[in-house]
Protein backbone atom coordinates (compact mmCIF):
# COMPACT_ATOMS: atom_id res chain seq x y z
CA UNK A 1 0.00 0.00 0.00
CA UNK A 2 1.25 3.35 -0.94
CA UNK A 3 1.68 5.98 1.88
CA UNK A 4 -0.89 8.49 0.61
CA UNK A 5 -2.80 5.69 0.65
CA UNK A 6 -2.47 4.27 4.40
CA UNK A 7 -2.25 8.02 5.63
CA UNK A 8 -6.07 8.32 4.12
CA UNK A 9 -7.09 5.41 5.49
CA UNK A 10 -5.67 5.23 8.95
CA UNK A 11 -7.49 9.23 8.91
CA UNK A 12 -11.02 7.85 8.64
CA UNK A 13 -10.03 4.96 11.09
CA UNK A 14 -9.36 7.51 13.46
CA UNK A 15 -12.25 9.44 12.44
CA UNK A 16 -14.69 6.78 12.62
CA UNK A 17 -13.24 6.35 16.35
CA UNK A 18 -13.88 9.87 17.25
CA UNK A 19 -16.99 10.43 15.83
CA UNK A 20 -18.30 7.16 17.66
CA UNK A 21 -16.57 8.56 20.82
CA UNK A 22 -18.41 11.27 20.64
CA UNK A 23 -21.91 10.13 19.49
CA UNK A 24 -21.59 7.70 22.62
CA UNK A 25 -21.76 11.21 24.57
CA UNK A 26 -25.19 12.53 23.16
CA UNK A 27 -27.11 9.79 24.30
CA UNK A 28 -28.21 11.13 26.95
CA UNK A 29 -29.28 14.66 25.75
CA UNK A 30 -30.76 12.99 22.67
CA UNK A 31 -32.79 10.93 25.28
CA UNK A 32 -33.90 14.30 26.84
CA UNK A 33 -34.67 15.84 23.57
CA UNK A 34 -37.28 11.74 22.63
CA UNK A 35 -38.95 12.65 26.41
CA UNK A 36 -40.12 16.19 25.83
CA UNK A 37 -41.05 15.03 22.07
CA UNK A 38 -43.17 12.46 23.22
CA UNK A 39 -45.01 14.97 25.21
CA UNK A 40 -45.76 16.65 21.81
CA UNK A 41 -48.45 15.45 18.94
CA UNK A 42 -45.43 14.16 16.74
CA UNK A 43 -45.47 10.53 15.79
CA UNK A 44 -42.23 8.40 14.87
CA UNK A 45 -42.70 8.85 10.88
CA UNK A 46 -41.89 12.76 11.39
CA UNK A 47 -39.19 12.03 13.70
CA UNK A 48 -38.23 9.05 11.37
CA UNK A 49 -38.20 11.83 8.49
CA UNK A 50 -35.99 14.27 9.87
CA UNK A 51 -33.77 11.01 10.78
CA UNK A 52 -33.72 9.95 6.86
CA UNK A 53 -32.72 13.61 5.66
CA UNK A 54 -29.82 13.47 7.97
CA UNK A 55 -29.02 10.29 6.18
CA UNK A 56 -29.16 11.83 2.68
CA UNK A 57 -28.45 14.40 2.01
CA UNK A 58 -25.04 16.24 2.16
CA UNK A 59 -25.71 19.54 3.71
CA UNK A 60 -26.30 20.27 7.43
CA UNK A 61 -28.22 23.61 6.32
CA UNK A 62 -30.83 20.58 4.96
CA UNK A 63 -31.53 19.77 8.03
CA UNK A 64 -31.89 23.21 10.21
CA UNK A 65 -33.86 24.42 6.67
CA UNK A 66 -36.21 21.57 7.37
CA UNK A 67 -36.57 21.94 10.94
CA UNK A 68 -37.22 25.39 11.30
CA UNK A 69 -40.12 25.25 8.43
CA UNK A 70 -41.93 22.65 10.49
CA UNK A 71 -41.53 24.91 13.30
CA UNK A 72 -42.67 27.48 11.85
CA UNK A 73 -45.41 25.88 10.27
CA UNK A 74 -46.50 24.51 13.48
CA UNK A 75 -48.99 27.30 14.57
CA UNK A 76 -50.99 25.06 17.08
CA UNK A 77 -47.72 24.97 18.87
CA UNK A 78 -48.20 20.93 19.61
CA UNK A 79 -45.51 19.45 17.24
CA UNK A 80 -42.13 20.55 16.49
CA UNK A 81 -42.78 24.19 18.15
CA UNK A 82 -44.14 23.28 21.54
CA UNK A 83 -42.45 24.73 24.17
CA UNK A 84 -39.36 25.27 22.10
CA UNK A 85 -38.33 21.90 21.65
CA UNK A 86 -37.85 22.11 17.62
CA UNK A 87 -35.59 25.96 18.74
CA UNK A 88 -33.60 23.85 21.31
CA UNK A 89 -32.73 21.03 18.96
CA UNK A 90 -31.73 23.89 16.15
CA UNK A 91 -29.58 25.45 19.29
CA UNK A 92 -27.85 21.69 19.44
CA UNK A 93 -27.33 21.09 16.16
CA UNK A 94 -25.59 24.13 16.21
CA UNK A 95 -23.40 23.47 19.16
CA UNK A 96 -22.23 20.37 17.50
CA UNK A 97 -20.34 22.18 15.41
CA UNK A 98 -17.81 22.77 18.51
CA UNK A 99 -17.39 19.31 18.56
CA UNK A 100 -16.75 18.88 14.90
CA UNK A 101 -14.26 21.76 15.20
CA UNK A 102 -12.53 19.94 18.25
CA UNK A 103 -12.39 16.54 16.45
CA UNK A 104 -11.01 18.24 13.43
CA UNK A 105 -8.03 20.27 15.91
CA UNK A 106 -6.99 17.06 17.03
CA UNK A 107 -6.40 15.32 13.76
CA UNK A 108 -4.88 17.78 12.22
CA UNK A 109 -2.33 17.52 14.18
CA UNK A 110 -1.55 13.99 12.77
CA UNK A 111 -3.11 14.15 9.23
CA UNK A 112 -3.26 16.81 6.64
CA UNK A 113 -6.96 17.82 6.21
CA UNK A 114 -9.61 18.71 3.43
CA UNK A 115 -10.28 22.14 4.20
CA UNK A 116 -14.16 21.02 4.15
CA UNK A 117 -13.47 18.30 7.07
CA UNK A 118 -15.35 20.03 9.71
CA UNK A 119 -18.35 20.80 7.91
CA UNK A 120 -18.69 16.82 7.41
CA UNK A 121 -17.66 16.04 10.58
CA UNK A 122 -20.92 18.37 11.55
CA UNK A 123 -22.86 16.32 9.49
CA UNK A 124 -21.83 12.90 10.58
CA UNK A 125 -22.18 14.22 14.43
CA UNK A 126 -26.04 15.51 13.17
CA UNK A 127 -26.92 12.16 12.10
CA UNK A 128 -25.45 10.35 14.79
CA UNK A 129 -27.61 12.77 17.36
CA UNK A 130 -30.83 12.14 15.11
CA UNK A 131 -30.25 8.31 15.35
CA UNK A 132 -29.87 8.01 18.74
CA UNK A 133 -32.98 10.83 19.13
CA UNK A 134 -35.28 8.40 16.95
CA UNK A 135 -33.96 5.42 18.60
CA UNK A 136 -35.02 7.26 22.21
CA UNK A 137 -38.29 8.95 20.51
CA UNK A 138 -39.83 5.00 19.12
CA UNK A 139 -38.58 3.19 22.81
CA UNK A 140 -40.17 6.12 24.82
CA UNK A 141 -43.47 6.19 22.67
CA UNK A 142 -43.87 2.26 22.81
CA UNK A 143 -43.91 2.70 26.62
CA UNK A 144 -45.94 5.47 27.12
CA UNK A 145 -48.58 3.54 24.89
CA UNK A 146 -48.23 0.38 27.27
CA UNK B 1 -11.17 14.80 -14.33
CA UNK B 2 -13.40 12.16 -15.77
CA UNK B 3 -16.88 12.57 -15.23
CA UNK B 4 -17.84 11.17 -11.98
CA UNK B 5 -15.25 13.06 -10.56
CA UNK B 6 -15.89 16.50 -11.83
CA UNK B 7 -19.92 15.67 -10.31
CA UNK B 8 -18.76 14.31 -7.17
CA UNK B 9 -16.01 17.09 -6.64
CA UNK B 10 -19.18 19.70 -7.86
CA UNK B 11 -21.60 18.46 -5.05
CA UNK B 12 -19.24 18.66 -2.36
CA UNK B 13 -18.47 21.90 -3.24
CA UNK B 14 -22.40 23.67 -3.90
CA UNK B 15 -23.13 21.73 -0.28
CA UNK B 16 -19.88 23.32 1.19
CA UNK B 17 -21.24 26.66 -0.36
CA UNK B 18 -24.82 26.06 0.88
CA UNK B 19 -24.14 25.48 4.49
CA UNK B 20 -21.59 28.78 4.53
CA UNK B 21 -24.35 30.86 3.08
CA UNK B 22 -27.25 29.90 4.97
CA UNK B 23 -26.20 32.58 7.32
CA UNK B 24 -26.62 35.31 4.78
CA UNK B 25 -30.05 34.12 3.72
CA UNK B 26 -31.01 34.27 7.47
CA UNK B 27 -29.22 37.56 8.07
CA UNK B 28 -31.32 38.85 5.00
CA UNK B 29 -34.46 37.27 6.37
CA UNK B 30 -34.00 38.89 9.60
CA UNK B 31 -33.35 42.33 8.33
CA UNK B 32 -36.37 42.45 6.39
CA UNK B 33 -38.81 40.65 9.39
CA UNK B 34 -40.99 43.72 9.88
CA UNK B 35 -42.49 42.91 6.63
CA UNK B 36 -43.15 39.32 7.56
CA UNK B 37 -45.71 38.37 7.41
CA UNK B 38 -48.00 40.74 6.25
CA UNK B 39 -46.26 42.48 3.92
CA UNK B 40 -44.22 39.70 2.44
CA UNK B 41 -46.55 37.20 2.44
CA UNK B 42 -45.69 33.57 3.27
CA UNK B 43 -48.06 32.57 0.03
CA UNK B 44 -45.51 35.24 -1.46
CA UNK B 45 -42.14 33.14 -0.38
CA UNK B 46 -43.90 29.73 -1.72
CA UNK B 47 -44.17 31.23 -5.27
CA UNK B 48 -40.89 32.36 -4.98
CA UNK B 49 -39.95 29.01 -4.01
CA UNK B 50 -41.83 27.66 -6.62
CA UNK B 51 -40.09 29.62 -9.31
CA UNK B 52 -36.97 29.23 -8.59
CA UNK B 53 -37.67 25.09 -8.23
CA UNK B 54 -38.42 25.34 -11.90
CA UNK B 55 -36.98 28.09 -13.47
CA UNK B 56 -35.01 26.77 -16.47
CA UNK B 57 -32.48 30.10 -16.53
CA UNK B 58 -31.52 32.23 -13.70
CA UNK B 59 -33.51 35.13 -15.65
CA UNK B 60 -36.47 33.65 -15.12
CA UNK B 61 -36.02 33.74 -11.55
CA UNK B 62 -35.01 37.42 -11.92
CA UNK B 63 -37.87 37.93 -13.80
CA UNK B 64 -40.23 37.01 -11.70
CA UNK B 65 -38.34 39.01 -8.34
CA UNK B 66 -38.20 41.97 -10.75
CA UNK B 67 -42.05 41.64 -11.57
CA UNK B 68 -42.88 41.85 -7.79
CA UNK B 69 -40.91 44.55 -7.32
CA UNK B 70 -42.76 46.31 -10.19
CA UNK B 71 -46.09 45.70 -9.17
CA UNK B 72 -45.73 46.53 -5.84
CA UNK B 73 -44.56 49.80 -6.79
CA UNK B 74 -47.37 50.51 -8.86
CA UNK B 75 -49.54 49.58 -5.95
CA UNK B 76 -47.52 52.01 -3.96
CA UNK B 77 -45.91 49.71 -1.65
CA UNK B 78 -42.70 51.14 -1.21
CA UNK B 79 -41.36 48.70 1.55
CA UNK B 80 -42.65 45.71 -0.54
CA UNK B 81 -40.89 47.00 -3.89
CA UNK B 82 -37.86 47.47 -1.49
CA UNK B 83 -37.75 43.48 -0.25
CA UNK B 84 -37.83 42.36 -3.83
CA UNK B 85 -35.39 44.73 -5.26
CA UNK B 86 -33.02 43.90 -1.71
CA UNK B 87 -33.50 40.26 -3.48
CA UNK B 88 -32.39 40.43 -7.09
CA UNK B 89 -29.36 42.28 -5.63
CA UNK B 90 -28.93 39.43 -3.05
CA UNK B 91 -29.60 36.88 -5.89
CA UNK B 92 -27.74 38.79 -8.48
CA UNK B 93 -24.60 38.58 -6.82
CA UNK B 94 -24.12 35.30 -6.59
CA UNK B 95 -23.18 34.70 -9.89
CA UNK B 96 -19.59 36.16 -8.54
CA UNK B 97 -19.59 32.90 -6.60
CA UNK B 98 -20.80 30.53 -9.16
CA UNK B 99 -17.85 32.39 -11.05
CA UNK B 100 -15.66 31.39 -7.78
CA UNK B 101 -17.14 27.96 -7.65
CA UNK B 102 -16.58 27.34 -11.61
CA UNK B 103 -12.66 28.13 -10.82
CA UNK B 104 -12.62 25.71 -8.74
CA UNK B 105 -14.63 23.09 -10.36
CA UNK B 106 -12.67 22.87 -14.08
CA UNK B 107 -15.67 21.96 -16.50
CA UNK B 108 -15.46 18.85 -18.47
CA UNK B 109 -14.00 19.71 -22.12
CA UNK B 110 -16.85 19.13 -23.40
CA UNK B 111 -18.53 21.35 -21.32
CA UNK B 112 -19.77 24.83 -22.49
CA UNK B 113 -19.34 27.37 -19.51
CA UNK B 114 -21.37 29.76 -20.62
CA UNK B 115 -24.35 27.33 -19.70
CA UNK B 116 -22.68 26.05 -17.09
CA UNK B 117 -22.20 29.38 -14.83
CA UNK B 118 -26.10 30.10 -15.48
CA UNK B 119 -26.88 26.30 -14.05
CA UNK B 120 -24.79 27.39 -11.56
CA UNK B 121 -25.92 30.21 -10.45
CA UNK B 122 -29.69 29.02 -10.64
CA UNK B 123 -28.53 26.71 -8.86
CA UNK B 124 -26.98 28.71 -5.91
CA UNK B 125 -30.49 30.71 -6.10
CA UNK B 126 -32.38 28.12 -5.46
CA UNK B 127 -30.28 27.04 -2.01
CA UNK B 128 -30.37 30.92 -0.94
CA UNK B 129 -34.13 30.84 -1.50
CA UNK B 130 -34.29 27.60 0.43
CA UNK B 131 -32.57 29.32 3.70
CA UNK B 132 -34.48 32.45 2.74
CA UNK B 133 -37.93 30.91 3.11
CA UNK B 134 -36.47 28.32 5.72
CA UNK B 135 -35.50 31.22 7.70
CA UNK B 136 -38.45 33.83 7.35
CA UNK B 137 -41.17 30.50 8.17
CA UNK B 138 -39.25 30.01 11.08
CA UNK B 139 -39.87 33.25 12.89
CA UNK B 140 -43.29 33.99 11.63
CA UNK B 141 -45.69 31.05 12.00
CA UNK B 142 -48.17 30.36 9.04
CA UNK B 143 -51.32 32.70 9.98
CA UNK B 144 -53.33 30.76 7.45
CA UNK B 145 -53.29 27.75 8.73
CA UNK B 146 -53.48 29.03 12.47
CA UNK B 147 -56.53 30.51 11.05
CA UNK B 148 -57.72 27.32 9.56
CA UNK B 149 -57.45 25.80 12.80
CA UNK B 150 -59.05 28.10 15.00
CA UNK B 151 -62.75 27.44 12.58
Amino acid sequence: MSKPAFQDMALRVALDRDVARTSDGYDKRAQEYASRLTGTRLDKTQVRGLESLACTTDKVSDITDWLKLRVGRDSGRDRWAKDGVGRDLLSEFDGLRNDAQKIVAALSKTYSLDTDQERQVHLRLCREFLKHLAAHFEYLQAEHRR
Amino acid sequence: MNDLEYRLMRKQQIAAWSDRWQSDAARFADSHRDLLPRRITNAQLYGLGNVVRNARRYADIEKFVKRQAEKAGRAGRLDVQGYWSDLEAALGKLRGEAQVLLKNIPLPVEADSKQALDALHRELAGLYVQHLIAHSLYWTPDEGEHKRRER
